[in-house]
Order: structure tokens, then C-alpha cells, then sequence
């Protein structure tokens, strides 16, 4: 499955599963005018895998396919949630049908996106129905319910905003691209993923030892893969609750926005924080030199490398870390 | 890359090593100002060693040493000029591999070691050899890349300053990022946690997601060791000091800014606050904040945050803005000095708020404070940081002195006649050039040759001032000629620095200049900190009196 999303199916909800990365962009085709549309998601419960083997409960969102029922085996819950892209100036009705278990209420929120008027809330079984214009960026979409536990369970998606201009992220030509990816930022603390009932989990206690980059840990995430010369797009959404920050050797991030507004003087970067909640849109230009097989690595700069407990097979190293790759 | 070549490069470092721990033609390092081993070839030593913490802790570390050199945190601080190959050789004493990346070079290139997750590392024992071209100037990291989250915690950690090809006083290549070369300060921030370090010493298991730092350091040092000198041989394993000192910002006498290169090597994101004025951000991780046409998108700050493997340049000066003084008084109501509490006895303030000038202060009050120069707290925000081990203040701290514009002044605070007798007035009079002036008197002999001389005494000149200027005012009741001389604590002698004729107007002399060495001028033992400025008239055939309105001394202070 391809994570690029392709405009030409734009009009249904591009469905791109956060969990693999690929990134070699192709000829953009123009645009099509904005469109109405509605994008269907459940919020229900899963499972992930972490290294190690660990299978870990979560909460996760899923696309509810018409006519299919949210307890569906087939739907199936992931964190990150899959990314929804549509396009700049679209109708969006987002609707999250409440399928988590022991009679949560789930709380929609899209930090920067600007709904319409109407609840925001839906109770055990109810489906909450938000509808916005969209305007170009990287953005953040999550279940605010539950005191932050709800996200921490792993309720947290992107939701990705195309430019009118073919090519660009934003209506600046500092945020030209040639291939893109999204950087979901999250953590895990097992502990309450595990727990009988997370609502009751003392968060003052909330101590993650996973931390993911689209939902998976070294050394199980996947690669970013760009061409040499190549102006590759990263759009980084830190869904989780912590900041972070993320550092790359041997190439620059100019960041280009953040939280869906284009900077007026875009800057360059080795490291930078992203704090809890927040996006940020960064060009990294894939040296017209390089190689084949030669990777640039990407991490956590605070240093979050490790998975689970000490004594875990796939203890060290491990955590937010993976590279891009030059690729033919 | 040859086998022959890191043999022949660690020749070449060892011999740079000996020059700069003293060797011929490399000057000892200024007492505060970021501290350079200048090169293009750095041979480096990962080892073990100890640092000290202000409440008496001796924490065990991982540093990056000069090789044959001793153990030193954080490691040196590489200065490279934009355009050099650099290489780095380096050697590992330690028990696991280790190795080192260099977050905004590229390419580097790698000899020798084994591969690795981040870099190619040297095996316990081994070596390995990076390179790369410093083809952008700017402030930077270099920092383990083997087991991160230990080794960059344990101390594996240093600073690379690239400078602008042929200019050495700019950050980067434009004239608008010109600095103070004697004002050019590093803050490199970082963290301890002591279990994991006593955990790593003793061969414990540790668990890293459970890091619970306790000290937060600059430059390898908690507050207040932050603000002792450079290499004060108390802290031998941690050579790099951190107080930044700066006069007033003047358009002509003092016009360029201070540079101060910040630098986070921990693990956490620290909110740096200065107090004082604002910061002005110019670049970070050595790329410039620039507009898309290429103008200045500097910003400043009184609050930023480093984030954790970041640098970021900033630009300072201080303005007096308000210029208050005795003679331009605060707008408010001073509080007296009885109503002031002071921590632990002991203080940096003057007892006045004016710079430049000393006040009253409780007499089992300890002050710091040299001339009344100004001092603020820059720190960690976090306040949790702004400790050591929990007790403040300390941890993530420095200060910023600013220094009186002129220097610090002295006036007189004794007087004695050698040579006639007292007309009126006392030593006071001599403090202010005030309006109308208030004298301090001597009469001449009666009988000739007449002749007057008197010298001022003053007190509380520090060990290591400088720039030493004598300055006096004062008129004869009949033209004599008038010497100023100085006392020369060496060598029991009069030094004079001043004649000329002065008649019944007011003559004012101006930073007379004692030559060098200045400091045989002060003295010590007993008499420390005292300076002797004399003056003396003789020759008028009719008996007359000398009068002095003002005398006072300027210096730098250490």
C-alpha cells in the first residue's frame, strides 16, 4: 500500500494506511475543483505490536466503510489512525462513529481546523458529525476525551490538506516537493494501554517506554525513500503528549510551516521540537549526489531509543528512530 | 583511507595538544570567554573521569579527552575556519564502543572502527577517524552516536565553532553578525542523573526511561562553579567557566555586540531565560534566520527554548537605557538596606542600584559586588533545573555581569599631609567634581622653599584589575608647579605621572596612565588592595594653599 496519496482519486477519502512509508512522488496531475464529501471512521479497540513481539491493547481510529458496522472484524482500529487527505477548499464532514467499549463518551478535536458549529461529543454508540472547509496544511485529528487517556490509547490520526497548487504544500513556493511523507509522532506506556479500565489510570504515573514514529518503534520502522535531488515533503504531527524533538544527520529540514500556517521566512534545522499537539511541515533536500542505499538517520533527539523494559529482547536499541533512504 | 595516515594526524595533534595545554606561542586562556583549541586535526580520547558538583558530589563521567591530555567535560571546543578539512582521530578507553556524529556536517567521511547504528565506531581499544569539510560556519554539536541515550548522558558530548572564512569577529558571512572578539561566550547546557552514573561505574543495570536528572549544567559546570574562571584549578576536570561580562552598549566607545553561542547537549528541552535585555536570535544549528529576499529574520527573546541537540547563536548588548544615577535618581523609593533580606548572607548587589556606584549594605551582609557593576541571573527556566540536587539556587545558571562603562572608580578614603598643614575640608571633598565645588585643602610651608604635598589613599583595588587611569582637579592659591605621582608598592617609591604649572583656576587631569606592570601599584599583604595617589606644588615665593576638588581612580576589575 502506498502512502503517497494520489489526488486523482480524490472525491472518496484516500485511504492511507499511516502504518507503511513510501515516498517517490509521481507526476502531480492539476487539481480538481473542491468537492463535498464525508469521511467515515469508527473509534473502537485493537491491538498493536511493538518490537519484541508485544501485543499491546489500544484505542485506535478506523475507516468505516458504507454499509459496515463498526464491530466488523474487517474494521480494524490502528494507531496512528489512517491519514485522511482531501483537498484545499473542500466540504468535509468528518464522522467518528463512538465504538470504544465500556460506555466512554470519545471528543473529536482537529487542532487548527475550524468546524462548523455542533457537538462536538459522542456517547457509547452515537456518531459525531463535524463538518469544515479545508484549508491547506498538516494537521492533527484526536479524541480529546478521557483527560488525555483517550489519545494516549492511541486515538490520534493526521489529517493531511492539499494544496491548490500542484506540487506544493502551501501556497508558497518554499514548500515545493517532489515526494512526501507524514511523521506520526506518538508513545505508548504499556502500563496503561494494559490496564483493566485506563479511565481510572493515574496519569501522573503515565511513564511511556514505546515511542513510534507512524506507529512503529526501531527497528521496526519503516524507512523514508526519496531520489537523489529530490525535495522530499516530511510532515511531521506530533500526536502524542509529550514535546519532542527530532534531529537528522547529514541533511538540513527547512521547515516551511507549522500547524498548517506557511512561515513567512522559512528556516533550516538540524533539530527542533515539536511540541505535544503540534504540526510542522519540513523540505529536505535529498543531495543531487547521492546514492543509492545511503541513509540519513532521523531520531528523537531527547534520546527515546530504546523499547520497553530493561531485559526486553528489543530493549536497546530501539524507540523513535528511522532513516531516509536514498533510493534509485 | 592509509594505514599510515592516523599515526602521522595523531603526531600531529599530540604536538597541537602540548601547545595548548601552555606550550610556546598559545596564550593562556582569558579568565571567562569561550575557550578554542584551534586546529583543522583533533586527536581525541574517549575516557572516564570525575566531575565536581557544588554541594560536594564528585560524579563519575564518559568525556571526549585531547589524547595524552586529562579527562575534561565536555569535551574541547573545536574552532574551525569555514572551508577546512577537518579531521578527528578518535581513540577509545573505554569498555564499549564509542564514536562520534556530527549533527549539520555532510558529508562525513569514516576511516578505520567498526560499523555502527549512527556512525562508525571505535571498538575498546581502537580508533576511528571522521572527516568532513566545515563548509558553513556556525555553532555545533559533535556527540556520541553509539548506545546515545547512556553515552550522550554520560557525558560524550562537545562543541564545533566554524568561523567565517576571513572573518573571525563574524558569526557568519555578512558584517551584520559582527561581535566583540573578547565577548564571545559559550553556554553549552546538559544534564546528570548521579544513579545512572553510579550505575554505569559499578557495573549496575540502569533503566534510561527512568532518567531522574539532578544536576543541570553549562559548560560542564552547576551554578554557581558556572561563573568561577576559566581552568581555576579547583574544578580540574571541568576547564570551562561561564559568566558572560559585558560593558554598556555605546555607539562609539563600545558599539559591537557579545556573541553567545548556546549549545543544548542534554537530553531534555531547556527554556533558557536571560534577565538583563533581550537576546537576539540570529541562527540555529548554524543556518541564519533569514527572509526568502535574504533580509534579517532574527527575532529576540527573553525566553527561548534549545531544544535538545540544537544550537542556536545569539547576539547581546546591554543598554542602559534609562541611564539612572545618583544624580538621575530611580523614580521610586529606594528600600532601605535594613529592610532587605539577603540569602544566606551574601549577595551580588552593590547596596546601590546605580551601576558604577556602591552603597550601604547590612554589616554581616557578604557582598560580591566590585564597583557597583550589575549582575543578572540567566538560568533554566525549568526551575527544577535552576538546582543542585534540588537545593537552589544552582544547576542550569550562570550570571551576567555588566561592567560601569568607565570601568569601576575608586575615591578617596584617607588623606595625609607629608608636607604642610590642613587648610579645610576632609578626603570627602574629593570624591565628587561637584558644583559648587567642595575642597579639600592644604597650606604650604612658610618659608622657602614652599611647598605643599599630601597624598589620597584609597582602598579595595582588587588583585588582577586593569587598565589602571588616575584622574585629579584641584588649583593653587599662587601658580606652582604641580607633580601627580603614584605609589609603587614594589619598590617603596614615588612614581610621578604629571607636571605642570597650576594658577588659581580649577585644572582638570585626566586619566593619567601608571606604566606597567600596574599591579606593583597596589598593594598587598597588610596593605592589599591599597593604591597611594600624591600630590605636591612647590614654588611660589609667597607661602600659598593647594585645593582639590575631585580625585579618583578607574579600572577594569578582574
Amino acid at each position: 500500500m502506498r502512502a503517497l496519496a494520489d489526488q486523482r482519486t480524490r472525491g472518496i477519502v484516500v485511504l492511507t494506511a499511516a502504518l507503511t512509508i513510501a515516498a517517490i512522488a509521481l507526476p502531480r496531475s492539476a487539481p480538481s475543483a473542491p468537492t463535498v464529501q464525508s469521511i467515515d471512521l469508527c473509534a473502537k479497540s485493537g491491538t498493536t505490536t511493538l518490537p519484541g513481539g508485544a501485543s499491546v491493547p489500544i484505542w485506535g481510529f478506523a475507516l468505516k466503510p458504507d454499509g459496515v458496522a463498526c464491530g466488523d472484524a474487517a474494521v480494524v482500529a490502528t494507531t496512528p489512525g489512517p491519514q485522511l487527505t482531501v483537498g484545499a477548499g473542500d466540504t468535509v464532514t468528518l464522522r467518528v462513529t463512538n465504538a470504544l467499549p465500556g460506555g466512554r463518551t470519545i471528543a473529536l478535536e482537529a487542532p487548527g481546523v475550524d468546524f462548523d458549529a455542533g457537538p462536538t461529543d459522542a456517547a457509547p454508540g452515537d456518531t459525531v458529525s463535524r463538518t469544515f472547509t479545508a484549508v491547506p496544511g498538516t494537521y492533527l485529528y484526536a479524541s480529546s476525551g478521557g483527560g488525555g487517556r483517550q489519545q494516549a490509547m492511541g486515538l490520534a490520526g493526521a489529517l493531511v490538506v492539499r494544496s491548490a497548487t500542484a506540487g506544493q504544500a502551501y501556497d508558497t513556493a518554499a514548500s515545493a516537493f517532489d515526494a512526501e511523507q507524514t511523521l506520526v509522532l506518538s508513545e505508548i506506556d504499556p502500563a496503561l494501554n494494559g490496564s483493566a479500565n485506563p479511565d481510572t489510570y493515574n496519569m501522573l504515573q503515565w511513564h511511556p517506554t514505546y515511542w513510534l514514529i507512524n506507529g512503529k518503534a526501531h527497528p521496526d520502522t519503516d524507512t523514508v525513500d526519496a531520489r537523489a535531488g529530490q525535495r522530499l515533503l516530511l510532515r511531521y504531527v506530533n500526536a502524542g503528549l509529550e514535546h519532542v524533538t527530532m534531529t537528522m544527520l547529514g541533511l538540513d529540514t527547512r521547515l516551511v510551516a507549522r500547524d498548517a500556517y506557511a512561515l513567512d521566512s522559512p528556516f533550516s534545522v538540524v533539530a527542533e521540537t515539536f511540541a505535544a499537539g503540534a504540526t510542522a511541515d519540513g523540505i529536505v533536500a535529498i543531495p543531487s549526489g547521492a546514492s543509492a542505499g545511503d541513509r540519513f538517520a532521523v531520531y528523537d533527539r531527547q534520546l527515546h531509543l530504546t523499547n520497553g523494559a530493561i531485559g526486553d529482547p528489543a530493549h536497546d536499541p530501539g524507540g523513535m528512530l528511522t532513516f531516509v533512504r536514498v533510493v534509485p | 583511507m592509509s594505514s599510515r595516515r592516523p599515526r602521522a594526524l595523531l603526531l600531529i595533534a599530540l604536538i597541537a595538544g602540548a601547545c595548548a595545554l601552555g606550550g610556546a606561542g598559545t596564550a593562556v586562556a582569558a579568565p571567562t570567554g569561550m575557550v578554542c583549541q584551534n586546529g583543522t586535526s583533533f586527536d581525541l580520547t574517549a575516557r572516564s573521569g570525575y566531575v565536581e558538583t557544588p554541594d560536594g558530589n564528585s560524579v563519575f563521567m564518559w568525556g571526549y579527552a585531547r589524547t595524552g591530555g586529562a579527562f575534561q567535560m565536555p569535551g574541547p571546543v573545536l574552532c574551525v575556519n569555514e572551508g577546512d578539512t577537518v579531521t578527528v582521530t578518535l581513540h577509545n578507553a573505554l569498555a564499549e564502543p564509542v564514536s562520534i556524529v556530527f549533527p549539520g556536517q555532510r558529508p562525513v567521511s569514516t576511516g578505520g572502527g567498526d560499523p555502527g547504528l549512527l556512525a562508525r565506531q571505535a571498538p575498546p581499544g581502537g580508533q576511528v577517524q571522521y572527516s568532513f569539510t566545515a563548509d558553513r560556519p556556525g555553532t555545533y554539536l559533535y556527540e556520541s552516536g553509539t548506545d546515545p541515550a547512556k553515552q550522550v548522558e554520560m557525558g560524550l558530548a562537545g562543541v564545533l565553532v566554524v568561523r567565517p572564512s576571513g572573518h573571525p569577529d563574524w558569526a557568519y558571512g555578512s558584517a551584520d553578525t559582527e561581535f566583540s572578539p573578547q565577548r564571545e561566550y559559550l553556554i553549552m547546557m546538559s544534564e546528570i542523573d548521579p544513579d545512572l552514573h553510579n550505575a554505569v561505574e559499578t557495573g549496575a543495570t540502569y533503566d534510561i526511561t527512568k532518567l531522574h536528572n539532578r544536576y543541570f549544567t553549562i559548560n560542564g559546570r552547576s551554578f554557581p562553579d558556572t561563573i568561577q574562571d576559566n581552568g581555576v584549578p579547583w574544578l580540574p576536570a571541568q576547564p570551562y567557566g561561564a559568566l558572560v561580562r559585558v560593558k554598556p552598549y555605546d555607539a562609539t566607545s563600545n558599539p559591537r555586540p557579545a556573541l553567545i553561542r548556546m549549545v543544548n547537549a542534554g537530553l531534555l528541552n531547556h527554556p533558557f531565560h536571560p534577565h538583563g535585555n533581550h537576546l537576539r536570535m540570529i541562527a540555529q544549528d548554524g543556518r541564519r534566520f533569514l527572509t526568502p529576499s535574504g533580509g534579517d529574520a532574527s527575532s529576540e527573546h527573553f525566553g527561548e527554548t534549545v531544544p535538545a541537540g540544537s544550537t542556536t547563536d545569539m547576539l547581546f548588548s546591554w543598554t542602559d537605557q534609562d541611564k539612572y544615577s545618583p544624580t538621575n535618581p530611580l523614580p521610586v523609593t529606594i528600600p532601605g538596606y535594613n529592610n532587605l533580606a539577603f540569602k544566606d548572607g551574601d549577595t551580588w548587589y552593590s547596596g546601590s542600584p546605580y551601576l558604577g556606584y556602591k552603597g550601604t549594605l547590612p554589616a554581616t551582609v557578604r557582598s560580591q559586588n566590585v564597583c557597583g557593576e550589575h549582575y543578572f541571573p540567566w538560568h533554566s527556566h525549568a526551575l527544577n533545573e535552576f538546582t543542585n540536587f534540588d537545593a537552589g539556587f544552582g544547576g542550569l545558571a550562570t550570571l551576567l555581569r555588566v561592567d560601569p562603562p568607565a570601568g569601576c572608580m575608586a575615591v578617596p578614603a584617607s588623606t595625609k599631609i607629608v608636607t604642610g598643614s590642613l587648610k579645610g575640608g576632609t578626603y570627602a571633598s574629593l570624591a565628587t567634581d561637584d558644583s559648587p565645588a567642595t575642597y579639600y585643602e592644604v597650606n604650604s610651608t612658610t618659608v622657602a622653599p614652599r611647598r605643599t604635598e599630601w597624598y589620597a589613599g584609597f582602598t579595595g583595588v582588587p588583585a588582577g584589575f586593569q587598565n589602571l587611569k588616575v584622574s585629579y582637579k584641584g588649583r593653587s592659591s599662587s601658580s606652582c608647579t604641580q607633580t601627580v605621582a603614584i605609589w609603587r608598592w614594589a619598590t617603596s617609591a614615588w612614581v610621578q605621572l604629571d607636571t605642570r604649572a597650576v594658577g588659581a583656576s580649577d585644572v582638570s587631569i585626566a586619566n593619567l596612565s601608571p606604566p606597567a606592570p600596574q599591579s606593583d601599584f597596589r598593594g598587598t599583604g597588610a596593605s592589599a588592595g591599597q593604591v597611594r595617589v600624591r600630590i605636591a606644588c612647590s614654588g611660589p615665593a609667597v607661602s600659598f594653599s593647594s585645593s582639590g576638588t575631585s580625585m579618583n581612580l578607574v579600572y577594569d576589575a578582574p
